[in-house]
């Protein structure tokens, strides 16, 4: 009993609560919200930043953090573009992109791990760096004409009414599930994130987690400038632009701490339907992009206080059982 | 100006619309159209301006719809235009009246949305390969911005001098093209041949930059009479140096510019003559192109004809500025003067 009035107090439990009223206020709203065109509409306008804030859950927990992602996407889907331009057919080309994702995890990380600095200054510094690198590939004009089997896999549903992009996710947040909590990675992670002093003291191989940490990340976001790629069927240097706040809106929304050691999966997934939901529900009511960025910028200034309303909630409910 | 610096058209040769006999359409008022006009981004004149014109149509076709203007944020663009596009087919819109700033991102949207019976009508910036788009709605053809700029250059110097170019950055494609179109309209007419062009400058589409850039357009050329700027951030920064260093009566400005920020510099005389196409027209024909498909009034097939309330008639043509797509041509230029530039700048 103890163990489920725990769950359900948790901020796990708030973010559930605050998703049904969300739900609930936009079915009242519009007709079209819970219709299933709609609900698959919903993820898959989203799906890319969702897929990347899997990972970038794990590397903010583990007391990092990676600005460089939406930069990532973008140099993938504009490398994908320009090996396609250069005649390299796209079955031989993606492999080779996640390739260069994963490099770009370890060109973050030899500067994180092995030199000592800080990951907001070297991933600031590749944000700008890969996302030159996607502009020198593509510049401004648009490179298209993917083939119909690789457009296919980001437009067109692959099982029941389900694109590949979706599909891929829930699979992905399952993985992210058992690894980061039911695995002894997941606890060096946090661990680590916690405290990196007592991490050290227990053996724990810091940098090869952290490596792991960021090489996971990038490789990830080039998945998903990937499956961008796929979904517009068309590429060009400002692909993803910006995408890296909404992403850390999401994970720091979920409950995970800004400054490293706690945060679940479950609080990200909460968090990445609420924010969608969010999104959707205030287009639907044709709400401008300038009241959306609004409604999201207030969204963030209120996760990045997540540790303090977590202790808030908790002590209000808890009081109870304190005093007896 | 983000307008004119973005679309990405390619020059091509005016080519004329094919004459095909047959009744123009009328648009029958009064039926439940459901718009949405989309410009690239809020918050910029010329797309609330298309705006006011496609408010203009929808009051007089008395259409019981709605009409909903909006768009994403400028940082957002792409992707919230995909968005925008997106739910407006959810939601079961007739017809989206869109101002591409995708490129060919927004085509599987597009796609998706005719599919859903949403119609896309593109006008001010098309989709580039024309795929997921009813047509496009033309500004103006670019062949005659190459005329227009050489006619203005010559009533302002008499015919005869030297004149210089500030641009965008050397890069804008749209910029390159209007240029070569007027050196091109330079080239083939005998009476521009005492118009001398000297320099050619860019002012990165920056005030700052382009004022220093019109200054030293000054010292360099002593006898420079003209400086001709096909973008609306130049053309104001260029006739705000001549004014600030009393240049006014010897080096005038013109080009292409909106009439609200170029009214004072018409009305003092650092730039008698600029020019630009319409936006409220813009909206007002776009609104109409829309209403008569929805409404199935017209096809988008190329020699259809159709009316479009007091803007007049007008025919579908192939595009000759992309491999494949419709368009309607709106033309032509308006070129202020101190006679009509304060009507223009309300």
């Amino acid at each position: 009993m103890t163990a489920l009035r725990e769950r359900l107090t948790s901020w796990e439990g708030f973010l559930l609560l605050v998703l049904v009223l969300l739900y609930a206020w936009n079915a009242l709203a519009s007709p079209v919200f819970l219709t299933l065109g709609n609900q698959v509409n919903l993820f898959q306008l989203s799906i890319e930043k969702v897929i990347v804030a899997l990972a970038m859950t794990f590397v903010i927990i583990n007391g990092e953090i990676d600005l460089s992602v939406a930069s990532v996407m973008g140099l993938a889907a504009c490398s994908f573009g320009w090996l396609h331009g250069a005649g390299v057919p796209a079955a031989a080309a993606i492999p080779l992109v996640l390739l260069l994702g994963l490099a770009c995890g370890g060109f973050n990380a030899f500067w994180v791990v092995r030199v000592g600095l800080p990951s907001l200054v070297v991933t600031l510094a590749t944000m700008i760096a890969f996302r030159g690198l996607a502009r020198v590939l593509v510049e401004d004009r648009g490179i298209g004409g993917f083939p119909a089997w690789f457009n296919a896999l980001g437009q067109k549903p692959l099982i029941g009414p389900f694109p590949f992009a979706i599909l891929l996710f829930f699979a992905m947040a399952a993985l992210a599930w058992v690894l980061l909590h039911r695995t002894v990675f997941g606890r060096q992670v946090t661990v680590i994130g916690a405290s990196r002093a007592v991490a050290e003291y227990s053996g724990v191989d810091v940098g090869r987690v952290k490596t792991a940490v960021l090489v996971a990340s990038s490789g990830v976001a080039a998945l998903a400038g990937l499956l961008f790629a796929a979904r517009v069927g068309a590429v060009r240097g400002d692909v993803a632009l910006g995408f890296e706040l909404d992403i850390i809106t999401i994970v720091l929304l979920g409950g995970v701490s800004i400054f490293g050691g706690v945060g679940s999966v479950t609080g990200t997934v909460l968090a990445i339907l609420i924010v969608l939901s969010l999104r959707n529900g205030m287009a639907l009511a044709n709400l401008t992009g300038h009241i959306q960025s609004g409604v999201l910028g207030v969204l963030l200034i209120l996760s990045v206080m997540v540790p303090v309303f977590r202790g808030w909630f908790q002590r209000v409910l808890h009081r109870p059982e304190a005093v007896s | 100006m983000r307008h004119l610096t973005l679309s990405a058209l390619a020059v091509a040769a005016f080519c004329g619309a094919p004459a095909i006999a047959q009744d123009a359409a009328t648009a029958g008022p009064g039926q439940a159209v459901d718009m949405v006009l989309l410009p690239k981004f809020l918050g910029i004149l010329p797309f609330d301006q298309a705006h006011r014109g496609a408010q203009e149509a929808h009051a007089e076709l008395g259409n019981p719809g709605e009409l909903l203007y909006t768009g994403p944020t400028p940082e957002n663009s792409v992707a919230g235009q995909i968005e925008i596009l997106t739910t407006a087919a959810s939601q079961g819109r007739d017809v989206v009246l869109l101002s591409n700033n995708a490129g060919d991102q927004i085509v599987p949207a597009a796609q998706a949305a005719q599919e859903a019976g949403t119609r896309v009508v593109t006008w001010d910036s098309p989709i580039p390969s024309g795929e997921g788009e009813s047509l496009f709605v033309a500004q103006v053809d670019f062949a005659e911005i190459g005329v227009v700029m050489a006619d203005m250059a010559h009533s302002i110097m008499d015919g005869e001098g030297q004149f210089a170019i500030l641009s965008a950055t050397p890069d804008a494609a749209n910029q390159n093209a209007w240029i070569a179109a007027m050196q091109a309209a330079l080239a083939a007419d005998e009476k521009y041949a005492g118009l001398e062009l000297v320099d050619t400058v860019y002012g990165d589409d920056q005030s700052e930059v382009s004022y220093n850039r019109a200054l030293a357009l000054v010292d360099a050329h002593p006898d420079l009479e003209l400086i001709m700027a096909p973008t609306s951030v130049g053309i104001v920064a260029a006739a705000k140096a001549m004014q600030d260093e009393g240049l006014c009566d010897r080096v005038k400005v013109s080009g292409l510019g909106v009439p609200a920020e170029m009214v004072s510099y018409t009305l003092n005389g650092c730039a008698p003559q600029f020019a630009l196409w319409s936006f409220v027209d813009l909206g007002y024909l776009a609104y109409y192109v829309g209403y008569l498909l929805a409404t199935g009034a017209i096809e988008a097939a190329e020699g259809q004809t159709f009316e479009a309330g007091r803007m007049g008639t007008y025919t579908i043509e192939r595009d000759p500025t992309r491999d494949n797509g419709l368009r309607v041509l709106m033309g032509p230029f308006t070129v202020y003067t101190a006679e009509n530039v304060e009507a223009a700048a309300q």
